[in-house]
């Protein structure tokens, strides 16, 4: 895919979004203090937005769902991998190996 | 530079040494990842040193990919850093006598590695001159390696045919951050209403789902957290 160079703005716009959280606090200094309910609330949007992200990408291909696809199958295995060891790599080599697996090799 | 501040960056930096090992294969699959929907090496290179941010970069890539509007990348990125409203709240009082031009290159910097590794001691510690230097030690120390390593994975990206569907990583890598957080009930409940309600809710104009899933995901936690009557530790 090509992309022109409103590419740039966006990575600006991200820029900003993503340092704003991050030099609130620090910047604001002892002026400023966050509510305890929000605090503990916001702890939860780490998990709900990466899974809101991930199962789409899972479970729907060409805008149906589905339970039986390759990208599941890595999926599954990368879950796997990343529950029973704490190998940073393997995740990646057992998800990327089965999808290459499942979608590359000629099937007789 | 002061003495002090000069012994701080030392001492913060050798203790973080060993523990930034870790943020070597991260970068490389962020650097594989931008290069595989489709970044030349400058415009990779570009989103990691404006953006520098690890989780927000591989949340947006896929979205970016998929031609997505601009505000919902924007949001997504901004959601996913969020957590780092709490970890700048924790350590904000370890800046205190900090100049403010400092405080905001500190706030770019900051990451979960550096937050962890040293967030005891700049709460302790009486020196600002010797904090901010025990900070920025892991701190630059981190966004070197993360700059470095980025831009082995998008050159190794070159060697790598397309239809292998590189841009994948980013999702198993997504989904490695999801592993130790779902271990925690109330964080599963999250994870699980997100997501669900995404696939549910997929057909939404505008994919409004996606921000709706997040935020019922979050409300969902935050409820069963509650209703546990059990805080997290």
């Amino acid at each position: 895919m090509n992309y022109d160079w409103t590419l740039w703005g966006l990575f600006i716009l991200l820029g900003l979004v993503t340092t704003l959280p991050r030099a609130s606090f620090i910047v604001l200094g002892e002026r400023a203090a966050l509510p305890e309910n929000l605090q503990k609330a916001l702890r939860y949007a780490p998990a709900a937005a990466l899974a809101a992200i991930v199962a789409p990408d899972i479970f729907v291909a060409g805008g149906e769902l589905t339970l039986l696809s390759p990208r599941l199958a890595a999926a599954a295995a990368a879950v796997t991998a990343a529950l029973l060891s704490r190998n940073p790599w393997l995740p990646f080599i057992a998800g990327m190996g089965v999808l290459w697996g499942l979608t590359q090799l000629p099937l007789a | 530079m002061s003495p002090s501040f000069r012994d701080g960056l030392r001492e913060g930096f050798f203790g973080y040494l060993p523990l930034s090992v870790g943020l070597i294969p991260w970068a490389l699959v962020t650097g594989l990842t931008m290069a595989g929907v489709g970044f030349t090496p400058l415009q990779a290179m570009g989103m990691n040193v404006i953006v520098f941010a690890g989780t927000a970069q591989l949340g947006t890539l896929p979205l970016i990919a998929a031609g997505a509007p601009v505000w919902l990348m924007v949001v997504t990125a901004f959601v996913l850093n969020l957590r780092f409203i709490i970890f700048s709240a924790a350590i904000a009082r370890g800046f205190r006598g900090v100049p403010a031009g400092a405080r905001w290159l500190s706030g770019h910097l900051l990451t979960d590695g550096a937050f962890a590794h040293c967030l005891e001691k700049m709460l302790s510690h009486e020196d600002p001159q010797w904090r901010l230097g025990y900070y920025l030690g892991p701190s630059l120390w981190s966004w070197l390696l993360w700059q470095v390593f980025a831009f082995c994975g998008v050159m190794a990206a070159g060697s790598i045919p397309r239809g292998w569907s590189l841009e994948f990583m980013a999702t198993i890598a997504l989904l490695v951050l999801l592993v130790p957080m779902a271990r925690l009930r109330p964080m599963l409940v999250a994870a699980l209403v997100g997501g669900g309600l995404a696939v549910a809710l997929r057909g939404m104009p505008l994919r409004l789902g996606v921000i709706v899933a997040i935020i019922c995901g979050i409300a969902a936690g935050f409820a069963a957290e509650r209703w546990r009557g059990k805080d997290l530790p």
